[in-house]
């Protein structure tokens, strides 16, 4: 049986549990992005918190919290078939134990662990590589990550600059992070409620103040100034930044 | 002179000091603005290829001093230009902001007196740390000669020092920096290592006492401007590590900016392969457990440039290998080349539920290009060409560039 859901993480894990307590799942694919086929029978599984919740602890207690990460930031990521490979990886999970991930080159573990990779390893690197522009009232930062790396960023920034309001675009995937900025003294709040991922679909560049070009050409001038010219490397240049990033980085 | 003018100057005259790193200390916000990850995070590339983590910037570059090798020395014609603390100040926090970088580099020039440059440094970290509460990551410079109270005042508000021991003997110092002194700029080594060492007990028993250079110190030596050989070099680094507890010497090839007599022309191009294979062997002896001694010795007291020197090393010791990847020590795999601590010890935690065969190494992130020729898995020896180090040295040199031969 193909299990499909609504991409969400409640639904993924509630396909999971289907194929525990009612079906073995063949697949498990978004619903949007399906192509039936005439050897697996198919079915949409409607998201149910309360099952999804008993998976989400069920990993947690049986396998541990590090596989639970390691099971988001693949649903996360943006692979094709990344829902039958944390299939695979739960599977296991539930017979070894939390011994799964010292298997590091299982069949099963090594493309999970090398998509994890990649998905922390590109939010580390926007933690560098993004740009914020005073827009006047509040901040604003434009991306284009391969992988939904939003949800990663919002601790980070919100710790970083809790004073400030501001906004971290996501344009490829038309969503942002809002960040409201009050005083930590005055709000007693825990840091993660400091912070919401919402639909975005506004363009803000255009708008920017004269002001901020004049700050993005003092670094701009500084980018270029501490580069020695007897060491030019191009090539150990453009793997450290890869050129999908450029476009929104203020010094290129 | 308008602020863009000043960080053109200041930048450039900047450029010739390695360290980068923002990492080492880990630190919450406090309110105010910023904190600091102990991972280090890089902002961006320069077209060199080195990464721009700090906003690395001098205060001055009006010298006193007039070291041979500096492009801010005394006698050299050009642009001088002096931030004021203020100025500096904010013009981090506005760079901070908006995420371009991580902290301040703040090094500068000796103007007038060391003290009276040292002040001045402290000027600014007091305006960062107090007045706009920032908590990200500074690296401040130690002028050689500052009294022993200034380093210490800065100590409280950097996150590293680093003094510049410039040079990897007395000798070559004296001829190249006549005016600094070599048992100055310990003695300053040996303070910081002292009070690290001190405010670390301290923070121990009382958990709000004073952090004091909590992401350590660090040095530069300029390599290939004097005839110091590696062996020298990797010596004094080793002594630098175990001596004064230092986190990283860094090394930076000598880029001729003076016409000099006592150093190499100005047509000549820095030694970037040598700075290479030496980084390289300072990675052997901090993470590999290797000893300076291992890497060179008094017969070959230079580098190989053709092989890295992990393979030249296992090249000169042929008995130690192979290696069983199912039963080797941690300590022993890493004697491996093309084996990493990580990879190492991905081995050694699958090894516990799985024995690792030679397939599978390559995903443990090994190199298996390299690590073929030294180990067995389960008993067989996964390369084609045996255990021989002439011909292992044949396959490993690269080859030299094929170009099209002439017609005429």
């Amino acid at each position: 049986m193909d299990y499909l859901y609504d991409g969400s993480f409640d639904g993924l894990l509630t396909c999971i549990y289907h194929h525990y307590y009612r079906e073995a799942a063949t697949g498990i694919y978004p619903v949007d992005c399906y192509q039936p086929n005439l050897l697996s029978p198919s079915m949409v599984v409607e998201t149910e918190p309360a099952l999804a919740d008993r998976v989400y602890r069920a990993i947690e207690e049986k396998i541990s919290s590090r596989a639970l990460e390691t099971v988001y930031h693949v649903y996360i990521s943006s692979a094709p078939e990344k829902e039958n490979l944390i299939l695979g990886y739960i599977r296991l999970g539930f017979q070894m134990g939390s011994r799964v991930d010292l298997y590091h080159s299982h069949p099963a573990v090594y493309p999970v662990h090398r998509l994890e990779r990649k998905v922390t390893g590109e939010a580390h690197r926007l933690l560098g590589l993004l740009r914020f522009s005073d827009m006047g009232r509040f901040l604003y930062a434009v991306m284009a990550p391969d992988h939904h790396v939003l949800p990663l960023l919002g601790d980070h920034f919100a710790d970083r600059l809790p004073g400030e309001r501001w906004i971290i675009h996501d344009k490829r995937r038309n969503l942002a992070i809002i960040h409201d900025g009050h005083n930590r003294s005055s709000c007693r709040s825990p840091v993660r409620s400091r912070w919401y991922i919402t639909d975005f679909s506004y363009r803000l560049e255009e708008k920017m103040p004269e002001n901020e070009r004049q700050w993005q050409r003092l670094w701009q001038t500084y980018f270029e100034k501490v580069s020695i010219e007897s060491r030019y490397n191009p090539r150990l240049q453009s793997r450290c930044v890869p050129h999908r990033y450029r476009r929104y980085l203020v010094e290129f | 002179m308008d602020i863009l003018t000043k960080l053109g100057i200041l930048a450039n005259a900047a450029k010739y000091d390695v360290s980068c790193s923002s990492s080492g200390v880990s630190r919450k916000n406090r309110g105010g603005i910023g904190n600091s990850k102990s991972f280090g995070i890089c902002h961006t590339w320069t077209s060199d290829g080195r990464c721009i983590s700090l906003l690395k910037i001098l205060l001055s570059n009006d010298c006193i001093y007039d070291c041979r090798y500096c492009v801010n020395r005394r006698s050299n014609d050009m642009p001088r230009a002096s931030f004021t603390p203020r100025e500096l100040a904010d013009l981090t926090i506005q760079f901070y902001r908006r995420n371009y970088i991580e902290g301040l580099f703040l090094s500068t020039a000796v103007e007038r007196s060391p003290d009276y440059t040292m002040e001045k440094l402290i000027k600014v970290l007091q305006l960062l740390r107090g007045e706009y509460a920032f908590n990200g990551y500074i690296h401040v410079k130690v002028i050689p000669g500052a009294d022993p109270c200034l380093i210490y005042q800065a100590g409280l508000l950097a996150d590293r020092m680093s003094v510049n021991i410039e040079q990897p003997t007395e000798e070559s110092l004296r001829l190249l920096a006549p005016q600094k002194s070599l048992p100055k700029m310990l003695a300053s080594m040996q303070q910081l290592k002292d009070e690290i060492q001190a405010h670390k007990e301290e923070r121990r028993r009382f958990r709000h006492a004073p952090r004091f250079v909590p992401a350590g110190q660090s040095t530069q030596m300029i390599i290939g401007a004097t005839a110091d050989n590696d062996l020298t070099i990797l010596r004094t680094t080793q002594t630098l590590y175990q001596n004064y507890r230092l986190k990283r010497v860094y090394f930076s090839a000598y880029v001729p900016v003076n016409q000099d007599s006592h150093l190499p022309a100005l047509t000549s191009s820095p030694p970037l392969l040598r700075e290479h294979r030496l980084y390289q062997s300072d990675w052997l002896m901090r993470f590999y457990h290797f000893r300076a001694e291992e890497i060179v010795d008094p017969q070959h007291p230079n580098l190989e440039t053709d092989i890295d020197p992990k393979m030249a090393w296992a090249l000169r010791h042929p008995e130690f290998f192979p290696l069983e990847v199912n039963r080797a020590s941690y300590e022993e795999l890493l004697r491996v080349p093309g084996i990493g601590p990580k990879s190492a010890r991905r081995i050694i935690s699958q090894r516990r539920v799985a024995a690792v065969s030679a397939d599978q190494l390559q995903k443990l992130g090994v190199v298996f290009k390299r690590a073929q020729y030294f180990v067995t898995c389960k008993g067989v020896y996964p390369a084609k060409q045996s255990l021989d180090p002439a011909a292992i040295r044949r396959i490993m040199v690269p080859k030299p560039p094929v170009t099209q031969l002439s017609l005429f």
